[in-house]
């Protein structure tokens, strides 16, 4: 195997259970590159190498046993730190909870190490996941591994696992979502994401940003490794009432590659049209490549996006708030103050603004299920721009001006507040070499739909499979 | 339609929500509360007179 750390994590688990690789040489391969690389690219606040060796020589006997295998057996794998791991600090990326280690697994966690994954560490992220750029004072901004000269945003709030799943330091990470905090980073970073519908995979034991507005989902380089994961941590679970009894079905089963008769509605209106020209053309070259593949495209729109921002804030200020009100009578000091001060602006809102935003978010939710009622996926870019410098704070989209802040969360913020799920995938580059990409968005609960899209798409591009230069 | 809001404002309502924060602190968040103030009287031009507000999350 020429490449251990550039497998895509189907690969690894079909070599390893073949026994043509060890879950050694693969955890080592991995750790080796880690030490490496990361000095410069601040995609781990903590690696857990000797935990993750030990797990990997376990590994090792149970297939020399002939013992049954999970899916992902030694595969490894990247946990944002929000994920609580059993001995393993979860810091949320802050100083405020950095000496906190808890004593049991989040229940994903829990599932991806019975399914036989391998966790290498705590990926570095936004401070309590309250930010898209991927900036972090404590930890270091990650650096988006695309662009060796310059310091680029990796985005976030799980910029670590972007920058790991892109430099080849893990083949899956998981991140977190609030507002688009798994699709920015997978589409600064060249990288395959979905957040699921609300309410399919559990989120006890994982940090909160804002309760009804957060999803988990995984980070991988191919919408197949992304089907193989979620599949393994969807699910009902008793620790997290918001999850669903529906049963999860079998996501690798529903990629077939094939496309006929599948309709797809591609957002034009303040999705396109707020995009970059660059960023523009390549989801339009993607829908006709969808078209071409048998997909019938048209276009929708969504009137009533241009009021998500207001009903959004409403929400995830009042509940971020709820949260941090303790620490932020207490330990105002211990914050990066770019999160500290739009915290404490949460205690501004009112619950009238609240309310009103959970009736705006269920006008919302009607529209889009009104526009996936006769269409099967809606496409639009993930990101209006490609990865801003690190230091950048204004950039221009297509219909004006715009922080970039509220730029990089404005095409993926809209299904946190409707609740539906959305996959990010590469659809390009731009001139500059860096990744472009688009989402699908599908009805809730048939994330098979959207993996099967996305899959077909990969079929036909190689977008997904281009890797950074790195030294 | 949002208003600036002074320092005796801020700090009225940041005591009534429970901070005592200085008004250093107050000035420094100013800028940020009456944009984010801005931004949600954009909610109040939506039609939600008969529209239930979501409390129920799980979608099926």
């Amino acid at each position: 195997m020429a490449d251990l750390t550039y497998a895509s994590a189907t690969e690894l688990a079909r070599l390893i259970a073949s026994k043509q690789v060890s879950p050694v040489e693969v955890v080592r391969a991995h750790l080796d590159r880690i030490t490496s690389l990361d000095g410069s690219l601040k995609s781990f606040i903590t690696v857990a190498a000797d935990a993750a060796m030990a797990a990997a020589r376990e590994a090792e006997a149970a297939v020399a046993g002939g013992r049954p295998l999970g899916p992902l057996h030694g595969v490894p794998l990247g946990l944002k730190d929000l994920y609580d791991t059993a001995g393993i600090p979860t810091t949320g990326g802050s100083k405020i909870l950095a000496q906190r280690v808890p004593t049991a697994d989040a229940t994903v966690v829990r599932r991806l190490r019975e399914a036989g994954m391998i966790v290498l560490g705590k990926l570095n992220m936004v401070e309590f996941a309250y930010g898209p750029e991927g900036r972090n004072p404590h930890y270091g901004h990650a650096r988006n591994p695309w662009d060796v000269a310059t310091h680029r945003m990796a985005g976030g709030s799980s910029s670590g696992s972007g920058v790991a799943v892109a430099a080849g330091l893990v083949p899956v990470a998981l991140g977190s979502d609030t507002g688009g905090s798994i699709r920015i980073p997978c589409s600064l970073c060249g990288l395959t994401g979905i957040k699921p519908t609300y309410g399919r995979v559990s989120r006890a034991g994982v940090l909160p940003l804002s309760w009804s507005m957060d999803h988990v989902g995984p980070m991988t380089r191919n919408a197949a490794d992304t089907a193989l994961v979620l599949g393994a941590m969807a699910g009902y679970d008793a620790a997290d009432p918001t999850t669903s009894v529906l049963p999860v079905p079998d996501y690798m089963a529903a990629l077939t590659g094939d496309l006929r008769g599948v309709r797809v509605g591609l957002l034009r209106s303040f999705f396109l049209d707020g995009a970059a020209t660059d960023v523009r053309a390549a989801v339009e070259t993607a829908a006709r490549a969808l078209e071409k593949a048998g997909a019938v495209v048209d276009e929708v729109a969504l009137p009533g996006v241009r009021h998500v921002a207001a009903g959004a804030l409403a929400v995830v200020a009042t509940e971020a708030m709820t949260y941090h009100a303790a620490w932020l009578r207490t330990r105002r000091g211990d914050y990066d103050p770019d999160v500290s001060t739009r915290l404490m602006a949460g205690a501004f809102v009112t619950g009238v603004h609240y309310v009103r935003g959970q009736q705006a978010r269920a006008l919302m939710r009607r529209e889009v299920d009104d526009a996936l009622a006769r269409r099967d996926v809606l496409l639009a870019p993930a990101t209006p721009i490609t990865a801003p410098g690190i230091d950048e704070r204004q950039t221009t989209l297509g219909d004006g001006p715009s922080d970039i802040r509220s730029a990089l969360i404005r095409l993926t913020r809209p299904f946190n507040f409707s609740g539906h799920p959305a996959c990010s995938l590469p659809c390009g580059f731009s001139s500059d070499g860096l990744p472009i990409g688009m989402q699908l968005v599908g009805r809730p609960f048939d994330e098979a739909t959207v993996l099967r899209v996305a899959d077909a798409y990969q079929r036909v591009t190689d977008w997904h499979a281009r890797r950074p230069v790195l030294a | 339609m949002s208003q600036p809001i002074d320092l005796a404002a801020l700090r009225a309502s940041a005591r009534l929500a429970g901070f005592d924060w200085s008004d250093a602190e107050l000035e420094a968040i100013r800028p940020i509360v009456e944009a984010s103030l801005r931004v949600l009287s954009g909610l109040e031009q939506l039609p939600l007179a008969d529209v239930e507000p979501t409390t129920q999350y799980r979608m099926l």
